[in-house]
């Protein structure tokens, strides 16, 4: 057996025996064993019961849809809106320096304190929760870029402007490389953040979506169907981040694998 | 001649001097290299001939003249010059056939022209059948043959190399060698080489000129009268070499002796 196999059996083998014994202590394979109230550890078992309903009072396939447009839609401006930006202030330097006491500020504000003034701005649609995910990966992108293009490396500048290299072909062959890295380097983070931006959205207000469905289960202390949605958001982004790997292992694959890795 | 110095210095704005009144003069194909210690200004002396300081950090005096013109006062294109530095400084995003193209696309060279010339080019470097991969997939040795063909594909008349096989390991540094000394006999190009191992400035070199430590001044120039073509690794053994490396050794010595300056050379 190859090394690879191994591992994965050992991976599976280890959380099959955490949801065994899981089982075990909330009353599950028939042995009675309850070691707390339901409200506050639920059975896996009944937890997983509860997708069949779910699932076939097409709520399900409205939250997930509802989220992954929130957050691939956040994803796309974000990704946009910080790579301009950051292009224009690594550019213009007046510009970085008039508004970087701004964007520090911005920045360091906790994204999901800015959720309650979204939602009287945009309502209780997915504007508002586009608008969070725009703005947790704004600024991560944002700061990329401007970083890539501050750390640009200056030998490989000399070698395009001892050729006779002028503005547009340093950009061509030196900048936009050099900052599309350090882009796609933070695909990643920000995928996982334009799905937090839109998940806190709906926790705060809204008519649809997982964040939703998960805020009304919490307040009426239905754990298991909690533990159910939590289960859905983290399959869900570990296939977002798997895609955003992928994406990003292709785009880069210049790069030595050492870094894809890390 | 090719490249012209007059009295040139270099100071940086902090106040620290690094060339002194240096003086020199380079003929049309001729190859000379500059030896020193670190910090004597070898590499600063390239990028003020290749107009690469920046005017905002150092103060350039005297006068450096390129093919007949000051670089200051022409496009970097008219100039023609070429620079390979001691990393091999390909860009990481593009191919080694990319990379090799890249002064061609530049000069706006057209697509087919720029396929040829690169194929010959790589073909040369011994590069052939790995076009298409990226700098980090091939040997330190590689890479730097392919800067050096990179360098080569826009027909430059003057090319600057600031230890450009420094980072290889010694048996590779002798292959480069002989390869550099082939290419420039079958198109011979201005090529002004700075290093820090003598033997090889004694064996790549027409002129070896000795820079004294910081701040640099040109202490000595030496004909090196071994005839073309010279093979890297027979030359090492002979008697002319050893005598030749003793002469200039003796005046290199004294400038390692005074107390270490820092900085990088």
């Amino acid at each position: 057996m190859s090394r690879g196999w191994s591992l994965a059996l050992r991976r599976t083998a280890l959380i099959a025996a955490i949801f065994a014994v899981w089982e075990l202590v909330t009353g599950g394979f028939g042995l009675g064993i309850v070691l707390t109230s339901p409200a506050i550890l639920a059975r896996p078992s009944s937890s997983l019961a509860e997708l069949g309903p779910y699932a076939s009072s097409g709520l399900l396939w409205r939250d997930l849809s509802t989220t992954l447009t929130e957050a691939m839609v956040g994803l796309v401006f974000g990704i946009v809106g910080g790579a301009a930006l950051g292009l224009l202030l690594g550019y213009w330097r007046q510009g970085s320096e008039l508004l970087e006491p701004i964007l520090v500020s911005l920045n360091s504000l906790p994204r999901i304190a800015v959720a309650p003034i979204l939602l009287p701005w945009l309502g209780l649609g997915i504007a508002s929760k586009i608008a969070l995910s725009f703005f947790t990966v704004f600024f991560v992108i944002f700061f990329n870029t401007y970083l890539g293009i501050r750390s640009v490396d200056p030998e490989l500048v000399k070698v395009v402007q001892v050729m006779g290299g002028g503005r547009v072909h340093l950009a061509r062959f030196v900048v936009l490389p050099s900052v599309f890295s350090w882009i796609f380097a933070a695909l990643r983070t920000s995928v996982s953040f334009a799905l937090t931006g839109a998940v806190v959205g709906e926790f705060v207000g809204a008519s649809a979506g997982l964040g939703y469905r998960l805020s009304i289960a919490a307040g009426l202390l239905d754990t298991k169907r909690v533990y159910l949605i939590l289960l859905i958001l983290m399959i869900f982004a570990v296939t977002l981040v798997e895609i955003a790997k992928r994406v990003e292992g292709r785009l880069l694959r210049w790069r030595p694998s050492a870094t894809l890795a890390a | 001649m090719s490249v012209s110095l007059e009295h040139v210095g270099i100071r940086f704005r902090g106040g620290v001097e690094v060339l002194r009144d240096a003086s020199l003069e380079i003929g049309h194909g001729e190859f000379v290299a500059i030896v020193g210690p670190s910090g004597c200004g070898k590499s600063t002396l390239l990028n003020a001939i290749a107009d690469l300081l920046d005017p905002a950090e150092c103060e350039v005096t005297g006068r450096i003249v390129v093919d007949g013109a000051e670089p200051k006062r022409r496009s970097r294109r008219d100039v023609n010059l070429g620079y390979v530095f001691q990393r091999d400084a390909l860009l990481p995003w593009q191919t080694i056939a990319q990379n090799v193209e890249v002064g061609l696309v530049i000069r706006g060279v057209a697509d087919h022209e720029r396929g040829e010339r690169s194929r010959a080019l790589i073909e040369m470097a011994g590069l052939s059948g790995f076009e298409r991969y990226y700098p980090h997939q091939v040997s330190g040795g590689m890479r730097q043959r392919a800067a050096l063909v990179r360098t080569l594909a826009y027909d430059p008349q003057t090319i600057l190399m600031d230890e450009p096989f420094g980072a290889l390991d010694a048996q590779n540094r002798m292959v480069l060698q002989s390869e550099l000394l082939r290419i420039w006999q079958i198109t011979p190009r201005t090529i002004l080489f700075v290093t820090h191992d003598l033997a090889e400035a004694i064996v790549l070199a027409q002129r070896v000129v000795v820079l004294s430590r910081r701040p640099g001044e040109v202490k000595a120039i030496f004909d090196i009268a071994l005839p073309y073509p010279r093979d890297a690794f027979a030359l090492r053994g002979s008697e002319e070499f050893g005598r030749l490396e003793t002469t200039i050794w003796q005046s290199l010595r004294d400038e390692f002796r005074a107390p270490l300056a820092s900085g990088a050379g």
